[in-house]
């Protein structure tokens, strides 16, 4: 018999509003999202981050209702642990033992000095150690949903690719919304959710374009 | 226990609690001998006592709190705090972690000077000893009931107004109550002012809970009733220290 692995999924209302004083954005239409990638794409300063935080309870909406069933976790770009922990005890702190051995293994297939003091590591490998502790804190049988704020800033194309792999073969029961500025229009996006003129929208589908050099010419 | 774990990681791969420990335990032994104790070698066992409680003072007012108010301050803007709230861990919760983190460090040092003062500086007398025992049992709970809550407010106030305010406050709080107040207590004998009078009622009197005259002057232990009474004293100021703390804590920046 398989075993029944509960569905993370957010939920948008059809006017939820976003923001700090100001409105910056508000969802157009009711949004659902459920298991899988999905790319949280605008320009500069028109709410990604926002929504995020939003969507992590640690913002207030300005207006409407979001729901978020899984657990979250927002790893957001200022996010920095103490300069002299090293990732190894980073990982031992933060992750079940299964989880900080599997976190271990793939950093050493990153590269990342694992016994290096985080306040020495590159921007780049900064970055991996947040994405290894968030990805390794998914519990298997668990609905998870990770909030991840510009994953990809600082990270080389081998990085980036390594981890875009292990999305695609660890999806079921986790939920990722990854806001990000891509830099190569071949870009793969099956479901994206753009911030435009103001307004939050979903698109996913047969009907919408795939690729980041399609839709980047729809984000005004 | 996420934030507990990362917190006492830190703690521990920081060294400095290395040196607060190694205090604690050699300065008390070595103390005493730098002073002319030729003259009268009985007096070196209460020198050791004082010495060690003395320097157990220190290192929590220096070292905790300025550990705590770092901690404090550092999870609110490393992004750390808006992390463990996505995940659910509330604000006060995350506050309690990183206490019981400072906390994991302060209770050995306390176990370790109450071991010094009982098996360096213990009296030959068997009731004396008796009393020994007790006054340093009753003067750790005190201790602690008085750099706890402190500790608390170190973090809270270091998440809210930054490290350094985080760090001033509770310390000059502790300088206050162990000293200051028994200057404010002269002033209102000398002249009669009814604002001084309700300074001094509303101020902490944490200098109650330094039994070091006890212990030098072997006066022996409280009787039940006045220990009781202090530790009502001071839990009600731990609640209203902790009550404030809450308060004040806060896990992210502010927007």
């Amino acid at each position: 018999m398989k075993s029944q692995i509960s569905e993370p999924k957010i939920e948008l209302t059809t006017d939820l509003s976003i923001g700090y004083k100001d409105r910056l954005a508000v969802s157009e239409g009711g949004i659902e999202l459920g298991s899988g990638t999905h790319y949280l794409l605008a320009r500069n300063g028109r709410g990604k981050t926002t929504l995020l935080r939003t969507l992590a309870g640690v913002l207030k909406p300005l207006d409407g209702k979001y729901s978020c069933d899984g657990r979250c976790q927002l790893l957001g770009e200022d996010l920095v642990f103490d300069r002299e922990l090293s990732a190894k005890i980073i990982f031992k702190s933060m992750l079940p033992k299964e989880g900080c051995r599997e976190a271990l293994e793939l950093a050493d297939k990153l590269e990342l000095d694992i016994k290096k003091p985080y306040g020495k590591l590159s921007t780049g490998n900064k970055r991996k150690v947040a994405l290894l502790m968030a990805e390794f804190s998914v519990v298997e049988g668990r609905s998870d949903i990770l909030l991840l704020d510009e994953p990809f800033t600082g990270l080389d194309a081998f990085a980036r690719e390594i981890f875009q792999d292990l999305w695609t073969q660890r999806d079921r029961g986790v939920l990722r919304l990854v806001s990000c500025h891509p830099d190569f229009d071949s870009m793969e996006m099956a479901s994206s959710v753009l911030i435009s003129d103001g307004k939050i929208s979903h698109l996913s589908g047969g009907e919408t374009p795939k690729q980041w050099g399609e839709l980047k010419n729809q984000l005004n | 226990m996420q934030l507990y774990r990362l917190t006492l990681a830190t703690i521990i791969q920081r060294k400095f609690w290395m040196v607060a420990f190694l205090c604690v335990l050699l300065l008390p032994i070595v103390l005493p001998y730098l002073t002319p104790y030729e003259s009268n070698p009985t007096l070196i066992e209460p020198a050791r006592a004082q010495a060690a409680w003395g320097v157990l003072w220190i290192a929590s007012v220096a070292w905790v709190f300025f550990q705590a108010a770092r901690f404090g301050d550092e999870t609110a803007r490393s992004g750390m705090g808006a992390y463990f709230l996505s995940t659910g861990v509330s604000r006060v919760s995350q506050m309690v972690q990183i206490w019981f983190a400072c906390m994991t460090f302060l209770l050995p040092m306390v176990l370790l000077t109450v071991a010094v003062c009982l098996i360096g500086a213990m009296p030959g007398d068997k009731e004396q000893a008796t009393m020994w025992v007790a006054t340093n049992m009753q003067y750790a709970a005190l201790f602690l009931l008085v750099i706890a809550p402190l500790a608390m407010l170190a973090i809270s106030i270091g998440s809210r107004f930054g490290g350094t305010v985080g760090y001033i406050v509770p310390l000059c709080l502790s300088i206050y109550g162990l000293f200051g107040v028994g200057y404010l207590a002269m002033m209102t004998t000398v002249q009669e002012n009814i604002f001084l009078d309700w300074v001094y009622i509303l101020s902490p009197h944490y200098h109650l809970a330094n039994l070091t005259p006890r212990l030098v002057f072997k006066q022996g232990n409280m009787v039940s009733a006045e220990f009781l009474h202090l530790i009502a004293y001071f839990v009600g100021l731990k609640l209203i220290i902790s009550m404030i703390s809450t308060i004040c804590f806060r896990a992210k920046p502010a927007t």
